[in-house]
């Protein structure tokens, strides 16, 4: 080899290994700095990576597809806003579409928040900065989430039903993902570099059981166990009571309830010796809620009952709901579904409409347990020590070791907290019951649910709700409305299941739940109309001891005011009013704290600001100055007041608004309103003027950083639908009005997820809808947010429920076809 | 002459392959044409028209839709505009096509005495 050679094969060996290298490095994902890097020419090549998801404007139909599984040809049509409406000739071709539709456009979302539900995203994210990503799976696997949907899955096994709808749903999903390779794999596996997995009827008990996480989890039992500790049980009654007092209860009815079982006994506290210091989860959303309302067609301008809801939760892109119709045999159902879950959750029937709120009613209780020793094998109950149970959790986390985690079990439920994890002085054990953790039949509830067709049907159907409690609205073609309280309540005994209880005796634990035909509901009410909007369910006289997080108390009596005074309601009545920002508690506390200013020393700013302040209408529209100074005033008035209830190290909660403004106006020298780092004794007065003070700054503040002379509320306010992933690129800015308080309860990151609204006619349903987002999750689609506009300015699309394929394909954006395998 | 030929080859060939293997086969074709027809300037052949392949058909895909994930990808990745997105991707897919094309034109070169 002559060494001219020898250079050329040199030259060509380092050109080989740069290309290799350079094809190694792009085709790898890195993590920079904590920020995850997708494999940059895999992502970037625009016949593999992100580009092949972004979707034509005009889109073709594909080719009818035959798909092993299904026993009859299927039509799905997508409307021209890509809601799917499907024609099966079964339940098991039925369910086996959703489950392959919903995929089709949600199949990230729907493993993800699985993924989120179990305890399983440090697997595709990481462990996180700080662990954050590790410490959130360890704690939904503590809180015994997938125990939760486990045992709820165990329990369904015997139902023929509903076993037909989780496991077509999921073979339909799996039928989906069949198709799918690294090209044409949704975004955001791309994006991070992941595969999905089988989809498992687990995942669907795990998606419902998230809901009921994400209504059933603001309890405040340790919180108040500290209070009671601190202040004494009269200061608890005082800033705590079960019975607030607000005027309006989901059901007033006074002498009403036929039955009684006022319980005499109470349950004994089990008050720890020391203060419970932990840091507890994040909870869920605490405005997590809903409003729900029906008027009787005495009240109508048809002389049809109209039914309209609209659930508040937190707000995501990909959106929370999915709307679809379906159509078989013995069911014609249309409205919004939980991507991930079979069935209709809210909307329609051929001859019935129904929507949820939250019941906010306690279904979490904490109990203290004493162990025999460190090593927490064995616990006392009824006078001697039984063995704990000890589950080894294990985690998987991208890009680090394995972590297994060890969780107690007792009778109760798992103990989140100890010394392993969030507690703070290593002496909390304390045992955690969930009505989620039982077995109950909320998959059958939608299954009748779907097919109920009167009054009968839908009470039946409805009794297999059980966790989370929802308040049900419904309303019939035939012209009966009602309104039920709905789920497996436990029948509690005065003040049992507000503070934490003595794990050590079984009669501690939860006697039975009450009957549904004990529950709170009422049929045809006199005043022609039912309304919820998380206000306490009942007027005084209802027998049973009920305690909650906390309750609503503006949303709820701003409704009925209106409906009250209306009479020959248009569908178009009730889209306003679905729309509302009259802010009721404004109205309640504003000129209080106004008049405290008179005679204050007050500069020209604050002088401005309490002109504009004076003349502002309530309304908490996204241009109103007024509604963000009322705001951030009425914020620093509650930090100021209970200044004492925020401590990094114990445990504890404010009271609620309502009872803060009875403080204001009834108790202004309530100890309370003194501030504990200052040496003078404050009333109501001196906070309220401190607070705004304090506002005006704020507020001058955000003017000067924004350069803005203005401030209005919904620029204030900045709300904002962020990506499951928390990456802002895929989220979208929302200026819209609205506060807590207001029946258009938009807040920073949460609100009305979906607004529905449906006249019962005699001639057929006539339906409205609409959601922040779209129906599809593909970011690259149309239809990712096509729908946010509409539903931030407060329109409505109708939503229409075809009685055949052929009568759908009209208007139709396209169809998709799914034969059975000929042979 | 050889350049264009060259250039239009490694164009035609990974885009055929793209379409149906990972995107790295295009370094595959790139590397098949530097070995076969060889030009003074190969590297610049498979730099351009593995940057023009991918610039081409990403406006294709993008000008059909109104979609903006385009523009939400250039955020993601700390891009300020989207132009930016393009000039990252010609040149990712450009140096790995051009160092491709020069290795099978260097193979070339040790065989060919």
């Amino acid at each position: 080899m002559t060494t001219e050679h020898l250079m050329r094969v040199i030259k060509f060996l380092i050109s080989l290994s740069v290309t290799l290298l350079l094809i190694f490095v792009l085709d790898r994902r890195w993590d920079i700095g904590g920020a995850p890097i997708p494999p940059v020419a895999r992502f970037l090549d625009p016949l593999g990576g992100f580009w092949r998801n972004i979707e034509p404007t005009d889109m073709k139909a594909p080719e009818p597809m035959p798909i092993q599984g299904v026993t009859d040809d299927i039509t799905i049509i997508l409307d021209s806003l890509a809601i799917p409406h499907i024609f099966a000739a079964n339940d098991l071709d039925l369910y086996f579409a959703q489950g392959y539709v919903t995929a089709r456009h949600r199949l990230w979302q729907m493993e993800f928040l699985t993924h989120a539900a179990a305890g399983r995203v440090s697997e595709i994210a990481g462990v996180g900065k700080d662990n954050a990503i590790l410490d959130y799976d360890r704690g939904q696997r503590r809180l015994g989430m997938v125990y939760a949907a486990k045992r709820g899955l165990d329990a369904l096994v015997t139902n023929q039903e509903a076993m037909i709808m989780l496991e077509k749903y999921t073979e339909g999903v799996n039928a989906y993902i069949s198709t799918l390779s690294y090209k044409n794999l949704p975004f955001e596996y791309k994006l991070l570099n992941y595969s999905p997995e089988k989809w498992t009827t687990m995942k669907c008990l795990l998606l419902l059981k998230s809901m009921a996480q994400s209504l059933t989890m603001r309890e405040k039992d340790m919180e108040m166990t500290n209070t009671l500790k601190l202040f004494g049980p009269e200061m608890v009654s005082l800033l705590f009571p079960d019975k607030e007092g607000v005027p309006d209860p989901i059901i007033d009815n006074p002498g009403g309830w036929k039955f009684n079982r006022t319980i005499s006994d109470s349950i004994p506290l089990a008050l720890p010796d020391e203060l419970i210091k932990l840091q507890k989860l994040p909870g869920p959303n605490p405005a997590n809620g809903s409003n729900n309302w029906v008027v009787s067609g005495a009240k109508t301008s048809t002389g049809a009952p109209i039914l309209s809801g609209d659930p508040h939760l937190d707000l995501s892109m990909p959106s929370l709901w999915y709307a679809i119709q379906l159509h078989a045999p013995g069911i014609n159902a249309i409205g919004t579904s939980l991507p991930g879950l079979p069935g209709v959750i809210i909307g329609c029937t051929d001859s019935i409409a129904w929507s949820e709120t939250n019941a906010q009613r306690d279904m979490v209780d904490w109990y203290k347990i004493k162990f025999e020793d460190g090593t927490r094998n064995k616990y006392w109950l009824d006078s001697q020590w039984v063995e704990s149970k000890k589950v080894v959790e294990k985690f998987v986390p991208r890009g680090s070791d394995i972590f297994y985690d060890t969780i107690v079990y007792t009778e109760w439920g798992p103990i989140p907290y100890d010394a392993s994890f969030h507690s703070k002085d290593n002496r909390t054990n304390y045992a955690f019951k969930w009505m989620g953790h039982e077995p109950t039949e909320d998959v059958i509830a939608i299954y009748k649910l779907n097919r109920a067709n009167n009054y009968k049907q839908f009470t039946e159907a409805i009794s297999h709700a059980g966790c989370p409690g929802q308040n049900f609205a419904f309303a019939s073609m035939s012209g009966d409305i009602a309104m039920h309280v709905q789920g497996k309540f436990p029948l509690r005994r005065q003040l049992e299941g507000k503070f934490v209880l003595d794990g050590s005796r079984k009669s501690s634990g939860w006697l039975r739940t009450i009957p549904t035909q004990e529950n709170i509901f009422r049929l045809n009410p006199a005043r022609g109309f039912e309304s919820s909007a998380n206000q306490y369910p009942a007027d005084e006289t209802y027998p049973f001891y009920i305690t909650a997080g906390s309750f609503e108390a503006y949303r709820n009596r701003r409704i009925n005011n209106e409906l009250r005074k209306m009479q020959n309601i248009k569908v178009s009545d009730m889209m306003k009013l679905q729309t509302d920002n009259y802010n009721l508690k404004a109205a309640e506390i504003l000129p209080l704290m106004i008049e405290q200013l008179k005679g204050s020393n007050l500069n020209d700013k604050q002088k401005d600001a309490v002109k504009l302040i004076s003349s502002w209408d309530y309304i908490d529209d996204p241009g109103s100055d007024g509604a963000t100074y009322f705001e951030v005033w009425f914020r620093k008035v509650i930090a100021l007041t209970w200044d004492e209830m925020q401590s990094d190290e114990v445990l504890l909660q404010r009271p609620t608004d309502f009872t803060t403004i009875k403080f204001i106006r009834e108790n202004p020298s309530f100890i309370f309103f003194d501030i504990k780092s200052t040496p003078e004794v404050e009333t109501a007065g001196d906070i309220i003027r401190k607070a705004f003070l304090l506002s005006v700054d704020d507020i001058d503040q955000w003017k000067k950083a924004h350069h803005e002379s203005k401030v209005p509320w919904g620029d204030y306010k900045n709300s904002f639908i962020n990506h499951l992933l928390r990456i802002s690129a895929l989220g979208q800015q929302i200026p819209g009005g609205g506060s807590a308080e207001t029946i258009n309860a938009l807040t920073k990151s949460h609100g009305p997820s979906w607004r529905m609204i449906a006249s019962l006619e005699k001639t057929g349903i006539k339906m409205w809808a609409v959601y922040p987002g779209g129906q599809s999750g593909n970011p690259g689609s149309r239809y990712y947010n096509n729908m946010t506009d509409h539903w931030l300015h407060g329109k409505y699309y109708e939503l229409k429920s075809y009685a055949t394929a052929d009568e759908a394909q009209g208007e139709s954006l396209y169809k998709l076809e799914i034969e059975k395998p000929r042979h | 002459m050889k350049f264009i030929v060259q250039f239009i080859a490694i164009l035609f060939f990974a885009h055929l392959m793209d379409l149906f293997l990972p995107w790295y086969s295009i370094a595959l074709a790139a590397f098949v044409v530097g070995y076969f027809l060889k030009s003074r300037l190969t590297f610049l052949a498979g730099f351009l028209a593995i940057a023009t392949l991918w610039t081409f058909n990403a406006w294709l895909i993008d000008s059909s839709s109104t979609s903006d994930l385009a523009t939400r990808v250039s955020h993601i990745l700390n891009l300020k505009h989207v132009f930016l997105l393009y000039l990252l991707m010609a040149t990712i897919g450009g140096v790995v096509g051009g160092f491709a094309a020069m290795t099978g034109a260097l193979l070339r070169d040790t065989v060919a005495d």
